[in-house]
């Protein structure tokens, strides 16, 4: 047990410094010069200038070489310390903190009210076959093929617009997660649901489930001792790999709702050139990745412990 | 060469579908009398009449040219970024179970690293390094999505390595090029397959997602996932020319989808 | 023969509970991680004015992002401008030169409390002034030899060499007067404390600002306790945050989409015109623009009056001239805006040897006419509008790409000198005089938002006469000059001066807008 533990801290630590390392790398690659984006930012597009420019690279010593900028970043990230944004001079763990929450919040909402939309489709659909699947095959195919933000634009003008019962955009309140999660659950639960289905009907004309027919157990029951577990591998793994991607992907929702997180912001940075909030972001995130990879290796591990096919 | 004639009726039906899309937009490409680009803003938003069967856009510019255009676009490009992620997912990841030890190790620490950087970090980041060009930009899009073939060429080519018949052939002194054609592809191109459909469905959706933080935008180039974004705010003064690049797309996801088969929609 | 232990089964339901547990305890850390940042719980609808607007606010540092500091009215400049363009005071009741043009003398206003309690005094405002000056702002545009307190309520302002628009840079937000105790050792931002009419309540950057009113103001007491500013990212959103009254007030509507709000009852819509205008900046030096005739021609090709109903929907907005008509010292009243004439154009190249390949695109001696327009992306009009360029310029035979980049590479370019076009939307409000950006960007070579590789030896003397010229009759005919030599011998080609739309609910009273943007009047405005 706690050689597994360890090991993941090994890999946790490791994969951290990668994704740091690699960050680094790219942004050093990239052409153009930083202290021009960096005062743009800082200053607006009224504002910035050659002098402006100039001043950034003085402030912030920019013409420091590779190796040393390096250097430096490593020795902070030894002690825990992110540095501060080239563009506002805030601690980047103040801003990764703020921005990273609120996507995570909206990334855990939207995942579980996939899950609670997907899982009763996915298995009805499994168990009356037919019609009802083709049905909710064309309704998925159909919602799946429309870019997230035009379906966000639907559930605005139903529920603010003409309903008036939620706001519009922003954060803050429950009311401004509602919106946004339920936009992330539908186009999550189109592609999610088709897993369940998938899933449960395998379980279903399964051998051992006929059997527990036969000796005897009514449907409900066979289904809540036999189906259930069964049922959960393949789509808890498929809803961890949902999670992890999504963190990242929700850009689209983040920029139509005013929804202040890490994917907008990411955005933001790597046009500014800011990179202790890229390099920060990007370890947080890569972290967050392995941590979550754990959990739900963790969870599948308890749902079936005869052990996984896959590695 | 093998052509698998075995398509379930849905998946001919998919086939069928692109190829009539492909074959409207080059159609159109070679008989519409209009540009992509040609501007007449005096009959901007029009509502299809019989000079512009499908209505023009916010700048007076024929939309049936542009769809068929960015029919072709979206197409070829998605087409690049599906083989691109093909070739290097599989050939990496066929090696990797091959080779094993030592180089199968460290490849999964690189692998685990790159997936563990955000997506969007490495498109934005490669956006930046060329700036203006299409080609850069699904080639990003599709160093996202290779990780997928990786994993599983690598788990199906695992459990062939140790195959009776894969081992036989060996013996027999026949090639690795051998082996890999008769045994490992055939089992591992169905899912491949699978994952490409699909994948060439995101791509297209992607770029609709970075079109909406104004990445990629390239006057007139018309491009289908773009070109929703560009005509998102029109959704209450003129509907059905945002309709027009929605509809297409779900059809070339739908497409993709049929051709992909029923079996494997699990497999994202 | 298998024999299942119960040990094995309370094992692994002990493991269960501990996940769950471990599961339950982020789910609660997360949601603590959110409920800190959950804003004042007083803040309710009927005392909170909502408003709405594309700008993003990543610090509060005055230098960066004040603009939006002073709008919410927390902070203060030394001199104000009235919608006429006339400096009226401010933070300072009034201010004399002298007759050298060397020494300003401002005398400030007295009983001005700043947020913490303390009083406005010259120190403060000698302290606030020197830490503008070691930071990016309008104040460096001048050459100030130093700035001294006189007595309790005066200070003076020493030049190196005369500035006449030393008033107009104090208008600026970067010159705004902070408490001493904002400040820490190094000159940044400790907490805000300013004079104006709110105070700073909460930040979430880069998107939301809360301020509540401030009850020892100087002037009107503000009426609504609070108000909020909230960045929206996309226009559709905003737009439909104006139509259900999520957002009181709205800046910036894009004006594809207003006809969504001409039949609403609850809002109306404000059309302002403001002194930005939207124009091409040209490399004078290129061998493709270097002639005026070329210049001439790509001017007659634009069709302007297009653009500005069709595109921007802002009929009558198109000009040809670069600053607005609301700086009447600069603006030639007897010309008129310059019609799309192809014609014309195609004379005027054709006259140089410019012909018609095959596919349609200008040659010269196997060169063909390839351009390369930056612009940024911002804005999105500016996109919508070098698309609508491109084609019209496509009908003369010109082959122009569109580069939608990073606002700074504009100035990148111009420094670099690889910079062929850009279009740009300048704000020559930024400081109530525009003569500090005429003389920058637009005489002797130009600058960045300006003129490029332009020399006139006309607009280079009269800038010169018109920094010492106090005379107005003589400073009228200086900026005409000036002006008329920029229109023309086209070396930027104007093409529409900006209309802001902007949403107000019916349930504000008294909204006035500001055209230099400089303040939103929150202190007027009262709730129906």
């Amino acid at each position: 047990m706690w050689a597994l533990v360890k090991r993941q801290c090994f890999q946790l630590m490791l994969v951290i410094w990668g994704v740091g390392t690699l960050t680094f790398v790219l942004m050093r690659s990239l052409p153009g010069d930083m202290a021009y984006r960096i005062a743009a930012s800082r200053y607006g597009q009224d504002n910035v200038d050659s002098a402006a420019a100039e001043l950034v690279r003085q402030e912030l010593n920019l013409d420091q070489s590779v190796f040393s900028s390096y250097l430096s970043w490593l020795t902070d990230l030894l002690q825990f310390n992110l540095g501060n944004s080239l563009v506002s001079g805030l601690p980047v763990i103040e801003l990764v903190q703020h921005q990273l929450g609120h996507s995570l919040l909206l990334a855990i909402f939207g995942i579980m009210l996939s899950a609670l939309i997907a899982l009763p489709l996915g298995v009805w659909s499994a168990q009356k076959g037919g019609a009802v699947n083709t049905a909710l095959v064309w309704l998925s195919t159909a919602t799946r093929a429309m870019p997230v933000f035009v379906l966000g634009l639907l559930l605005i003008l139903l529920f603010s617009l003409r309903w008036q019962l939620l706001p519009v955009a922003g954060f803050g309140t429950w009311q401004h997660l509602v919106l946004p999660s339920l936009t992330l659950a539908i186009s999550l639960a189109a592609v999610s649901n088709r897993v369940v289905h998938t899933s449960t009907r395998q379980v279903i004309t399964s051998s051992f489930y006929r059997f527990s027919r036969v000796k005897g157990l009514n449907e409900s029951q066979t289904f809540v001792r036999h189906g259930i577990r069964n049922i959960a591998v393949p789509v808890v793994a498929f809803i961890g790999v949902q999670l992890v991607s999504v963190v990242e992907g929700i850009v689209m929702i983040e920029s139509l709702f005013s929804w202040p997180g890490i994917g907008h912001g990411l955005a933001h940075a790597i046009f500014a050139r800011d990179i202790p909030v890229i390099q920060g972001c990007a370890l947080m995130m890569g972290g967050l990745f392995v941590l979550l990879n754990g959990v739900i290796d963790l969870l599948c591990h308890t749902i079936d412990p005869r052990g996984q096919q896959e590695r | 060469m093998n052509i698998k004639t075995n398509l379930s009726q849905t998946q001919l039906v998919g086939l069928v579908l692109l190829i009539s899309l492909l074959v409207f937009s080059c159609l159109i490409g070679w008989f519409s009398p209009y540009s992509i680009d040609e501007q007449n803003l005096a009959i901007r938003l029009a509502s299809p009449d019989s000079l512009h069967w499908l209505g023009t856009d916010n700048f007076g510019r024929d939309m049936m040219t542009r769809l068929a255009s960015a029919i072709l676009l979206s197409f070829s490009l998605s087409l690049l970024c599906v083989i691109s992620s093909l070739l290097l997912g599989v050939s990496l990841g066929v090696s990797a179970a091959w080779v094993g030890g030592r180089f199968e190790q460290s490849l999964n620490i690189v692998i685990n690293i790159l997936l563990a950087l955000p997506g969007l970090v490495l498109v934005l980041m490669l956006v930046a390094m060329a700036p203006g060009s299409f080609a850069v930009l699904y080639l990003a899009i599709s160093l996202v999505q290779w990780t997928e073939y990786y994993r599983v060429s690598r788990a199906m080519t695992r459990t062939l390595i140790n195959s009776p018949e894969l081992q036989l052939s060996a013996m027999m002194g026949f090639g690795k090029w051998y082996q890999f054609k008769r045994h490992i592809w055939p089992t591992i191109s169905p899912s491949i397959f699978t994952m490409a459909a699909f994948g060439g469905a995101n791509a297209i959706l992607t770029m609709a997602s970075l079109g909406f933080i104004s990445v990629g935008i390239q006057p007139p180039l018309a491009e289908l996932g773009l070109m929703s974004v560009e005509l998102f705010p029109y959704y209450i003064e003129a509907p059905w020319v945002l309709a027009q690049p929605l509809i297409v797309v779900a059809l070339v996801v739908l497409g993709f989808h049929l051709l992909a088969g029923s079996q494997r929609e699990s497999i994202n | 023969m298998t024999d299942v232990s119960y040990d094995e089964i309370a094992k692994k339901k002990s493991l269960i509970r501990y996940s769950l547990l471990a599961a339950a305890i982020v789910l609660c850390s997360i949601f603590g991680l959110w409920s800190n940042q959950a804003p004042q719980s007083n803040l309710n609808k009927s005392n909170t004015l909502t408003i709405s607007g594309p700008w993003e606010i990543s610090s509060l540092e005055p230098s960066q992002q004040g603009y939006i500091l002073t709008r919410m009215q927390v902070l203060e400049t030394l001199v104000n401008v009235n919608s006429s363009g006339e400096l009226t005071p401010g933070l300072a009741l009034n201010w004399q030169v002298s007759d050298d043009g060397l020494s300003w003398l401002f005398t400030l206003r007295n009983n001005v409390k700043f947020h913490d309690g303390t009083l406005l005094n010259a120190a403060a405002v000698v302290a606030s002034l020197g830490h503008a000056q070691q930071k990016h702002g309008a104040l460096n545009k001048a050459d100030i030899a130093q700035i001294d307190a006189i007595g309790n309520n005066q200070i003076r302002i020493t030049l190196s060499q005369p500035y006449i628009s030393l008033a107009a840079l104090l208008t600026n937000y970067s010159t705004s007067i902070l408490a001493p105790a904002s400040y820490k050792t190094d000159g940044d931002i400790k907490t805000l404390y300013g004079t104006g009419a709110y105070q700073m309540a909460s930040f979430s950057p880069p998107h939301k600002l809360t301020v509540k009113q401030f009850s020892g103001y100087w002037a009107q007491q503000a009426k609504i306790p609070y108000a909020t500013y909230l960045t929206g990212h996309r226009a559709e959103s905003r737009l439909l945050q104006a139509k259900t009254g999520d957002a009181d007030i709205v800046f910036t509507l894009d004006p594809a989409m207003l006809s969504q709000l001409t039949s609403n009852q609850t809002v109306k819509v404000h059309s302002n015109l403001i002194p930005r205008t939207l124009f091409l900046k040209l490399n004078n030096s290129h061998p493709l623009l270097s002639e005026l005739r070329t210049r001439q021609a790509l001017d007659l090709a634009l069709d302007r009056h297009s653009i500005a109903t069709n595109v921007l929907h802002a009929q009558g907005s198109e000009t040809s001239q670069v600053l607005p008509r609301s700086f009447a010292q600069w603006y030639l009243s007897d010309i008129s805006t310059s019609k799309l004439n192809l014609v014309k154009a195609q004379a005027l190249l054709s006259e140089q040897g410019w012909h018609k390949n095959e596919s349609g695109i200008l040659q010269r001696d196997d060169q063909p006419f390839s351009l390369t327009l930056m612009t940024y992306a911002d804005r999105p009009e500016l996109t919508v509008v070098a698309t609508a360029i491109q084609a019209q310029w496509a009908k003369l035979g010109i082959d122009l790409k569109i580069n939608v980049t990073n606002s700074s590479m504009i100035p990148a370019g111009h420094q670099d000198g690889t910079l062929e076009l850009a279009l740009i939307a300048r704000n020559f409000g930024s400081i109530a005089d525009p003569f500090p950006i005429i003389s920058t960007d637009f005489s002797n070579g130009g600058g960045d938002w300006g003129t490029m590789n332009w020399h006139n030896a006309q607009v280079d003397n009269a800038i010169n006469q018109l920094a010492r010229e106090y005379e107005p009759a003589k400073r009228f005919t200086l900026s005409q000059t000036i002006a008329k030599v920029i229109h023309q011998q086209l070396p930027v080609l104007p093409i529409t001066s900006y209309t802001q739309h902007t949403s107000v609910n019916q349930r504000v009273q008294n909204f006035k807008f500001d055209p230099y943007e400089r303040n939103y009047f929150i202190n007027q405005m009262a709730f129906k």
